[in-house]
């Protein structure tokens, strides 16, 4: 009793609080200025999707549309047509990326590594329709940083 | 007409001017801030009599906290005005004579001082000259009595007040502020000593289910 | 001082009897002025500590080390538009930032910065510090009310009956200063702190007590976290300003933070001797109640980002039945305590 009457007249506990606080305005502030400096990213990265191609330029995506069905968001659309040399590929591969919430499921359900995602966040659209990107887009995007791609997917392939 | 006199006259004309409205203007809320108007054109005037012990106690008292508590009630009160205006002209007569026997009774004090004192003018106080001082020695002397009973009846007003709003309601399940403070981690929390789980015992069956 | 004198001389022999109206503008200039820029900067002070003791670098873009930002941020209120909102009382609606703004000013008055250096020294100082100080609410209830707003109502009625309760702990630990000095003349305070032994003839070595709840009560008249229920985002969006932009929400910010300035030199000068210096052979100046004043500003900074906000029923319970009982107490403790030897301030 003469003990809590002491604690609190004494103010002890709201001390122990200021001294906290005290001593963290002396610590070294952790924050990352972001646009002078970056966090490191891991090899794992989910960030914006790209499709890849095979070293001979053949589009990898057979239009399985197991993305299409994994898809938590629904934010993956897919059209698929024989093509002359009757493969099976996909005439329309749209991702929603206003949709899109970045799970890897689509990456994780590719049976041919197709549909990958890439270390890319730093995106932008002025409009909502900016952030449909559709096979082309895709595709360049994979041609675009393919060494980086395949560099993660090796990285990341004993963990497999 | 000197720089005071000036002063006076605008303080006067102030004062009087926001006591109409106080009585004049429809809305509640607006009445007290004029009452408040009214209080500091007053301070205003006792502060150029020298008075600014009692020119900053009327402020200090009357303005920071009394007519606060008024707009506090004033506002939350739902006044209605017709209701408010229903006996006007059945009262006015009344509130004419009241009137007119103050005014009366105002007359009657101030003039007797008037006509005994003619001529005679406040006199100038040095600069070290306290007001409050003088006030205080004059309170705790000449009229300790007075003084004493103002302070006694004051008190059993309090009192009064307290008593007649003081109730205990049933109903309402209110916190026990000084009890949430006086808790302790030791009232409410039980530290418990637990084995820790063997190996084998729940994970290893979850491994076996897997493989 | 000798400079002072040839400005006085010339300023008399040029304008005669308006000299003393002139000389009395450019002294309230002289306080006002400094007063203002401090409160620019003390926003960002807060802004800064308030981040490195959450462990990151508050604002650092405008201006080296983000010393342009309060200047942006004026820039930026001066040029937004003034809203009225619909339904409410116009003319109170505008007063009100204003009639929060002057009485934080107006306190300035008394307070002595050096030995005779106050823009009035009245005797009644003391009183006046409380007057002025206790009708800073009505800025706050007049905004709260003329809004037309249930929010802007409800955070005005929060701090009114917050500032109400809290006047008195601090009307009682300023008669304890009273009763020590002897004297309601604010440099006669001062005066009376001064001793041989520095700082251990300060008041706020007897009058500890009192010395604490003053301060907490400050905290809680200006309406700083963790009292700052009259503005309790979480709860009633912005209190009693919600409805204010632009110049109106600039006044009522600069009248908190010259608020927190005031309570930080009244607390100086009170009790911790003004401008005496703290240890015999450094000399009086006001550079030392300029460092009590950072003092105690820095603690309201520090508070804010210590202690989470006061429940209301929590408020009310420390004014009227800690605060108040205490302070009560050790006044008769003191005026007891001065008719003995023992006393030695």
């Amino acid at each position: 009793m003469a003990n809590n009457f002491f604690k609190t007249f004494l103010l002890l506990e709201l001390l122990k609080g200021l001294s906290v606080t005290g001593r963290y305005f002396f610590a070294r502030h952790i924050t990352v200025e972001y646009p002078d400096e970056k966090t490191p990213q891991g090899f794992r990265f989910r960030g914006l999707h790209a499709q890849r191609r095979y070293a001979n330029g053949e589009e990898r995506c057979i239009g399985c549309k197991l993305c299409e069905a994994v898809c938590p968001a629904l934010a993956i659309k897919i059209e698929i047509a024989e093509r002359e040399d009757g493969t099976r590929r996909t005439t329309q591969y749209d991702i929603d990326l206003t949709k899109c919430i970045f799970c890897g499921f689509c990456e994780e359900s590719c049976p041919v590594d197709a549909i990958v995602e890439t270390r890319v966040f730093e995106y932008h659209g002025e409009k909502c329709g900016d952030l449909y990107y559709t096979k082309p887009m895709l595709l360049a995007n994979g041609d675009k940083h393919e060494e980086q791609i395949a560099m993660d997917r090796a990285a990341d392939a004993k963990y497999r | 007409m000197n720089f005071e006199t000036l002063v006076f006259y605008l303080f006067a004309a102030m004062s009087v001017f926001a006591a109409l409205r106080v009585i004049t203007v429809r809305n509640p809320v607006y009445a007290a801030l004029f009452l408040v108007l009214a209080f500091f054109s007053m301070a205003g005037i006792w502060l150029l009599l020298e008075a600014e012990f009692l020119a900053i106690t009327l402020v200090l008292v009357y303005v920071g906290a009394v007519m606060v508590l008024f707009l506090f009630v004033v506002m939350m009160l739902d006044v209605d005005l017709v209701q408010l205006r229903e006996g006007f002209w059945r009262w006015f007569p009344f509130g004419v004579v009241l009137a007119a026997i103050m005014v009366f009774e105002m007359v009657m004090v101030l003039g007797a001082r008037q006509t005994s004192e003619t001529g005679v003018h406040l006199a100038k106080h040095a600069a070290d000259y306290s007001n409050t001082k003088e006030l205080g020695r004059l309170v705790y002397t000449d009229y300790v009595y007075p003084f004493e009973l103002a302070a006694v009846l004051l008190l059993v007003a309090i009192v009064a007040a307290i008593a007649l709003t003081l109730r205990r309601r049933k109903d309402v399940k209110s916190q026990n502020v000084a009890q949430q403070i006086a808790a302790r981690r030791e009232d409410n929390v039980r530290m418990v000593q637990m084995p820790a789980e063997k190996k084998g015992s729940v994970a290893g069956n979850q491994e076996s289910e897997k493989a | 001082m000798a400079l002072l004198q040839t400005i006085q001389q010339m300023g008399q022999g040029l304008l005669g009897a308006a000299w003393l109206p002139v000389w009395t503008v450019v002294k309230i200039l002289v306080i006002v002025l400094p007063i203002m820029g401090t409160v620019a900067y003390l926003t960002l002070a807060e802004r800064k500590i308030l981040g490195w003791m959450q462990v990151r670098p508050g604002p650092n873009r405008v201006g080296p080390w983000g010393l342009l930002q309060p200047l942006a941020d004026g820039i930026k209120l001066l040029l937004k538009e003034v809203i009225i909102p619909a339904n409410s009382s116009k003319y109170l609606f505008l007063a009100a930032p204003v009639l929060a703004l002057a009485p934080a000013l107006a306190a300035w008055a008394v307070i002595p910065f050096d030995d005779g250096m106050a823009l009035a020294d009245v005797n009644a100082g003391l009183l006046y510090i409380l007057a002025i100080t206790s009708l800073g609410v009505y800025g706050i209830i007049i905004a709260g009310w003329a809004s037309n707003s249930k929010y802007a109502f409800l955070g005005a009625l929060r701090s009114l009956a917050q500032i109400v309760s809290y006047e008195l702990a601090m009307g009682f630990a300023l008669v304890c200063v009273l009763l020590a000095a002897q004297s309601m003349n604010m440099g006669d305070i001062v005066r009376g702190q001064q001793s041989q032994y520095g700082l251990l003839g300060w008041y706020f070595i007897p009058l500890f007590p009192m010395f604490v709840v003053y301060f907490i009560a400050g905290v809680a008249e200006t309406n700083r976290a963790p009292f700052d229920l009259a503005e309790d985002e979480s709860v009633i969006v912005a209190g009693f300003h919600t409805e204010y932009s632009g110049m109106g929400f600039a006044l009522f910010f600069l009248a908190e933070y010259a608020n927190m300035i005031l309570i930080s030199a009244l607390t100086s000068v009170m009790f911790l001797g003004g401008w005496l210096s703290p240890v015999p052979f450094l000399p009086n100046s006001i550079i030392w109640l300029l460092v009590k004043m950072s003092f105690f500003l820095f603690l309201f900074l520090w508070f804010r980002a210590t202690f989470p906000r006061y429940r209301y029923d929590q408020l009310m319970r420390l004014g009227w039945k800690v605060f108040i009982p205490l302070t009560l107490i050790w006044v008769a403790v003191v005026a007891a305590w001065m008719q003995t030897p023992l006393w030695l301030w």
